[in-house]
């Protein structure tokens, strides 16, 4: 078992990475998932799909640089500290 | 050898006591690990008795004396209780910027009668009809009051409880060691996060408009706890029959809670006429109450089945 904060710490920060990596030109747009591809006019619910387009347009824009330091600071305490 | 090392190291420490710092576990005995060394007294205490070995009761009142009545000291204690008090006051003015004090204390603001309708009503939830939450006045009334409110002090305390009883159930078995019980909690807590983001998560993407906040959802996650205990509790002094047979019973009843209480909050308009309406919009967010109620009882077993051997 053994699932420790620190896990939890680790896993979030890979999934952030993850979603943060995903390019908007080369990837997102070929699979239609570009943030400027969801405009479903002014509907009432927006639907998933365009929320999740949202969500790492969002986390992209938002985690850019902290997302550098933090990896940064990971980076050195895993090299030191195994 | 042991006095003698304390005697050489402490004598040419005397001239700077002042500065010396008193966390010297090593070579001290071990009285002073337990003075308060945060007082000018011990640390001219601390520093005067490393040169004198064990010899403590006599010689620490002149240097003591001396040390307080000199006037640099006492500038420096008086700078540093005056810094302190602005620093509590600057905690003070901020801290409700990054935790929630205020509104905390209206999840802890509960009296005996409501912990025991609420026990009654975790394993129980069957009879209860109305499960509305009482408004005064644009704000929730406090969990004393009403015994739909979700409140933090059982979800704390039952948390507490579950990793004691899982420290018992492990020293049943042979199998403790001090910091299994960190492991647990921690283990427990993460797990509690994970759910709590999940939640959050699927919450976002399915655009409910709800009154749920964080500490309510945290609250409602916590209520599994008390079935675990119990489920835990009945496994140690009946064995797996017990323990199966009661962590059923209490995976259903919180199922049953959790269903018809965030009924209320996530599918708002729909329930509030009882009728299963149709359409994908509020049959999505259904699939996410029947989800988080799901949730609840895989994990009230994936956290306690080691311990019931």
């Amino acid at each position: 078992m053994a699932f420790t904060l620190y896990l939890l710490l680790q896993a979030a920060l890979l999934c952030v990475n993850t979603i943060t990596v995903l390019h908007e030109e080369r990837f997102l747009k070929n699979i239609g998932w570009g943030a400027d591809q969801g405009i479903g006019g002014f509907g009432e619910e927006p639907g998933i799909k365009s929320q999740l387009m949202n969500l790492i347009r969002s986390v992209r824009t938002v985690m850019r640089v902290p997302l550098i330091i933090i990896n940064s600071i990971a980076i050195v305490l895993l090299l030191l500290f195994g | 050898m042991h006095p003698a090392g304390l005697a050489a190291a402490g004598t040419p420490r005397q001239p700077s006591k002042r500065r010396t710092p008193v966390s010297q576990p090593g070579m001290a005995d071990p009285h002073q690990l337990f003075d308060d060394t945060s007082s000018a007294q011990s640390r001219g205490y601390g520093a005067q008795r490393a040169p004198s070995g064990l010899g403590y009761p006599a010689p620490s009142a002149s240097p003591q004396a001396a040390f307080l009545a000199d006037p640099v000291s006492n500038m420096a204690m008086a700078y540093g209780s005056s810094l302190a008090a602005q620093g509590k006051e600057l905690v003070d003015k901020n801290i409700d910027r990054f935790v929630p004090v205020t509104k905390l204390k209206y999840y802890f603001a509960v009296d005996t009668m409501y912990v025991g309708k609420k026990l009654g009503l975790l394993f129980f939830p069957y009879l209860h009809q109305d499960w509305e939450v009482q408004y005064q006045q644009d704000t929730p009334v406090a969990p004393r009051f009403d015994i739909n409110a979700p409140d933090l002090y059982i979800p704390a305390m039952a948390f507490i409880t579950y990793v004691l009883v899982a420290g018992l159930a492990l020293g049943t078995q042979d199998r403790f060691s001090p910091d299994l019980l960190g492991l647990q909690a921690s283990s427990a807590l993460a797990w509690l996060t994970l759910e709590v983001l999940a939640i959050l998560l699927s919450l976002y993407l399915v655009t409910v408009n709800t009154d749920l906040t964080t500490i309510d959802l945290v609250a409602f996650l916590g209520y599994k706890y008390v079935g675990m205990i119990g489920g835990v509790l009945m496994g140690l002094l009946f064995g797996k029959i017990g323990y199966y047979l009661v962590l059923g019973w209490c995976c259903v009843s919180i199922f049953v809670f959790m269903i018809r209480t965030l009924r209320l909050k996530i599918l708002a308009e729909a329930a509030a006429e009882g009728v299963p309406v149709r359409g994908a919009r509020n049959q999505l967010r259904m699939y996410l109450t029947m989800a988080v109620a799901a949730a609840q009882p895989l994990l009230m077993y994936w956290l306690t089945f080691h311990l019931v051997r």
